[in-house]
């Protein structure tokens, strides 16, 4: 057991650094800001160009598929960059989640079709899980597909589908089997979100964002090749796509950054004569938040470097994922604190206006996006499996219970 | 970095937590607890046998020199055996300071004599109404030819009771703050009384009156003393985390155990989901000490300030751990953890212990704050 980084992590990072400091437009950064999550979706595809023309469109992906072959921690540091200065993080819903399905279990003509441009930030991906009755217990999802001559007809419905709008391709969770046991029944389907039959409704969040939608299915058609791997498998890549980064769900980067701006707000903001951060209150406030905040950085770097964990792998994921969503809760707290009444100024989300971007001397840039980014956080601990379905599966992989 | 023990880490957990399962049951712990000491001094012989008592002190002096991790391991296992005798005392607080004073003689004798089980030592230097800061202390050293005299009064001298000698911090009349100095547990003029901590622990109250002290025995002078006791306090803080992780493992394991044979309503209690999820709550805490512990042992060595924000660091997160995992261990168990005839409530106990001792959570938590919030 020993602390010292690898020799060049350095170096690594410095030219990271130097990439994003040249390369990032500076509109994006301060919009990004603003309102990192979601992200822009015209920056993410402008970003994820620039990302890829350097070779870092995916850099988890294998070196073949245009990813790179970085260690585990050279990914953490770019990572960590990425947030330090704004930048957008990469498609989730693509590179993230689809692409690395496709990877492993695609057909070849799958992986050269939709694998580039994915890459390129030319197209855009949703992701069609949960259903009005299909939550927490995904498995009983009711949108069904059936095989007439050489399509698929999808008929169903899903929800809390985030940027269906924008997205050119969707992958859907579909009952293809109805007589199997419901995990065994379930495929996944490439679905082209242009394709007739489809009808989208966004939805109004808590925060005014609509980015999160209802998709209805009706009839919508699609090849026989668009279905990924076998058949009654879909259960499978599901979570294989959930699993795939271990790490993520702890949020850290993210977090880490909103950290950052609660103590920029703390440092602007004034209180009983003296900036709020010199209050040995609001400080302690903070160093509450920070000291959990480090327990789960080095939750992730235990797991980056491939610690031999003595715990079940499921069940520290899941730890990780209820950590980091409550972070996502604590730091959001900090910051709609750090601005006291001023925080409850509701700025729409999308409003790119100047007075917003640069701020005015009433209404600094620090104060517009974080209300809405508060109530985003709340979902926190709902999406990707609620806290309560962790608990869960620790209780199952940790307790035998 | 490597978080996977090395095949010689791995050995060191594999004996200690076999020496402690075979040799520190349940009972014998209790019977260690009601004796005069609160300790076992055959086992004490054992821990220099097996090397314990070498862990990180220079070769010179016998020890085995090696990182705090391999201490780190050692007291994980000491905290999931709830071990009683005063290796952080000793070993980890005054090994410490006699090695970091180490030029030859008195330090020297002194640190072979720990090494090799002969003594065994405690820190005499909290003050009433220090609290966790006795930056000035009210125990003079005055001069008496070549010699000191110690003269005033410390508390709170944690295992005093087990110990042959004392480093007791006193003020050098005309020569600054502090100063560190070695005396004999049983000189002239020193007087203890003793008492129980709420783990069983012994601590005492040490008067000093005119205590003679050969300027051989003077360790640390104003420079030296403040850097290396404060390098000290914070390693031993940190070892009370590792300790605190070792038992919070075990009564989580513990209390996983009891609702899983313990039937009420007809089925296992381990079958309703809110103890379920409470079990979960408690792992999710274990598992961020052990991490936070991981943080705190990556900068032992660092500089002071930074050093000190992250066992600090460290020690609140695993203090607000342990409360968690301590009451709801009592909690999901039910009375019976509330006897001392079983081991939930000693977990508990040592839990609470460790969250007053090396600076509670509220003095560790504006001492991070001080550092990372500005």
């Amino acid at each position: 057991m020993h602390f010292e980084p690898s020799l060049g992590d350095a170096a690594f990072r410095a030219e990271v650094r130097e990439f994003i400091e040249l390369h990032l437009p500076q509109g994006m950064a301060r919009r990004s800001y603003i309102c990192s999550q979601p992200p822009d979706i015209g920056d993410f595809r402008r970003w994820q160009r620039i990302l890829h023309d350097r070779g870092w469109g995916a850099p988890h992906w294998p070196v073949g598929f245009g990813g790179t072959d970085w260690t585990a921690m050279q990914r953490h540091i770019f990572m960590e960059e990425i947030y330090r200065a704004d930048a957008i993080d990469y498609g989730w819903q693509g590179t993230h989640m689809i692409g690395p399905v496709l990877i492993a279990f695609g057909s070849e003509a799958q992986k050269r079709r939709y694998l580039p441009p994915m890459l390129r930030g030319d197209e855009i991906w949703c992701q069609g899980f949960s259903e009005p009755n299909a939550g927490s217990d995904l498995a009983s999802l009711r949108t069904r597909a059936e095989l007439v001559g050489d399509e698929w007809v999808i008929h169903g419905q899903k929800i809390w589908t985030s940027d269906a709008g924008e997205a050119d391709w969707g992958f859907f969770l579909v009952r293809t089997d109805p007589s199997a046991k419901p995990q065994r029944g379930i495929s996944m389907l490439l679905v082209p979100m242009s394709a007739p039959g489809i009808r989208i409704r966004p939805i109004e969040a808590l925060n005014g964002g609509r980015d999160l939608n209802e998709v209805f299915l009706d009839g919508v058609c699609v090849p026989r090749e668009n279905l990924v791997g076998e058949p009654g498998q879909g259960w499978t890549y599901a979570k294989y796509l959930l699993e795939k980064e271990r790490t993520a769900s702890a949020y850290l980067y993210r977090n880490k950054r909103e950290l950052e701006k609660a103590k920029e707000i703390a440092r602007a903001e004034r209180a009983g004569g003296q900036r709020l951060i010199d209050t040995p209150e609001f400080a302690r406030k903070i160093a509450r938040v920070e000291v959990d905040l480090l327990a789960l950085e080095w939750s992730v770097l235990r797991i980056l470097a491939g610690e031999k964990n003595q715990h079940d792998a499921d069940a520290v994921v899941s730890a990780l994922k209820i950590r980091g969503s409550e972070m996502q809760q604590r730091v959001a707290e900090l910051q709609i604190d750090a601005l006291g009444p001023r925080a409850l100024r509701v700025f729409r989300q999308h409003d790119r206006s100047a007075e917003v971007i640069e701020g005015t001397p009433l209404w600094p840039a620090y104060v517009p996006g974080r209300l809405g980014q508060f109530l985003y956080a709340r979902a926190a601990t709902l999406y990707g499996g609620t806290r309560e379905v962790q608990k869960n599966i620790i209780a199952r992989r940790v307790f035998g219970l | 970095m490597d978080l996977d023990l090395t095949d010689e880490q791995q050995m060191l957990r594999d004996g200690a937590r076999r020496f402690f399962r075979e040799h520190y049951g349940f009972d014998v712990r209790r019977a260690l607890l009601a004796s005069e000491t609160g300790m076992s001094a055959g086992c004490w012989a054992r821990y220099a046998e097996l090397g314990w008592l070498a862990l990180g002190q220079p070769e010179e002096a016998g020890g085995w020199p090696c990182t705090f991790v391999e201490t780190a391991i050692l007291l994980e296992e000491f905290g999931r055996a709830l071990a009683l005798e005063p290796y952080v005392s000793t070993v980890v607080l005054c090994g410490h300071i006699l090695a970091r004073c180490d030029h030859g003689g008195a330090a020297r004798a002194e640190l072979q004599a720990v090494v090799e089980g002969r003594d065994r030592l405690a820190l005499a230097h909290d003050e009433v109404g220090g609290r966790y800061d006795t930056e000035r202390p009210s125990v003079v050293a005055g001069r008496r030819g070549e010699d000191f005299l110690l003269r005033g009064c410390k508390s709170w001298v944690l295992d005093a009771q087990a110990a042959d000698r004392l480093i007791v911090s006193a003020r050098p009349e005309g020569a600054g703050d502090l100063a560190l100095f070695l005396v004999d547990a049983t000189a002239a003029g020193v007087r203890m009384s003793t008492y129980s901590l709420v783990d069983g622990t012994r601590a005492a109250d040490v008067v000093l009156d005119d205590v003679r002290v050969p300027a051989s025995c003077l360790l640390a002078d104003e420079v030296a003393a403040p850097v290396v006791l404060r390098e000290a306090i914070d390693r031993a803080a940190l070892a009370r985390v590792a300790m605190a992780l070792g038992a919070m493992e075990a009564v989580l394991q513990m209390t996983a155990d009891y609702l899983k044979t313990r039937v009420q309503f007809g089925q296992p209690l381990g079958r309703f989901q809110a103890l379920q999820h409470r079990l979960a709550e408690m792992f999710v805490e274990v598992q961020e000490a052990r991490s936070i512990l991981c943080c705190g042992l990556a900068h032992i060595d660092a500089p002071a300030v930074q050093r000190g924000a992250m066992v600090s660091a460290a020690k609140v997160v695993a203090v607000n751990a342990a409360r968690i995992v301590g009451a709801q261990a009592i909690q999901l168990h039910g009375s019976i953890a509330m006897t001392a005839e079983y081991a939930a409530g000693h977990y508990y106990t040592h839990l609470l212990a460790f969250e007053k001792l090396y600076g509670d959570a509220d003095w560790h938590l504006d001492r991070f704050a001080a550092h990372a919030v500005a």
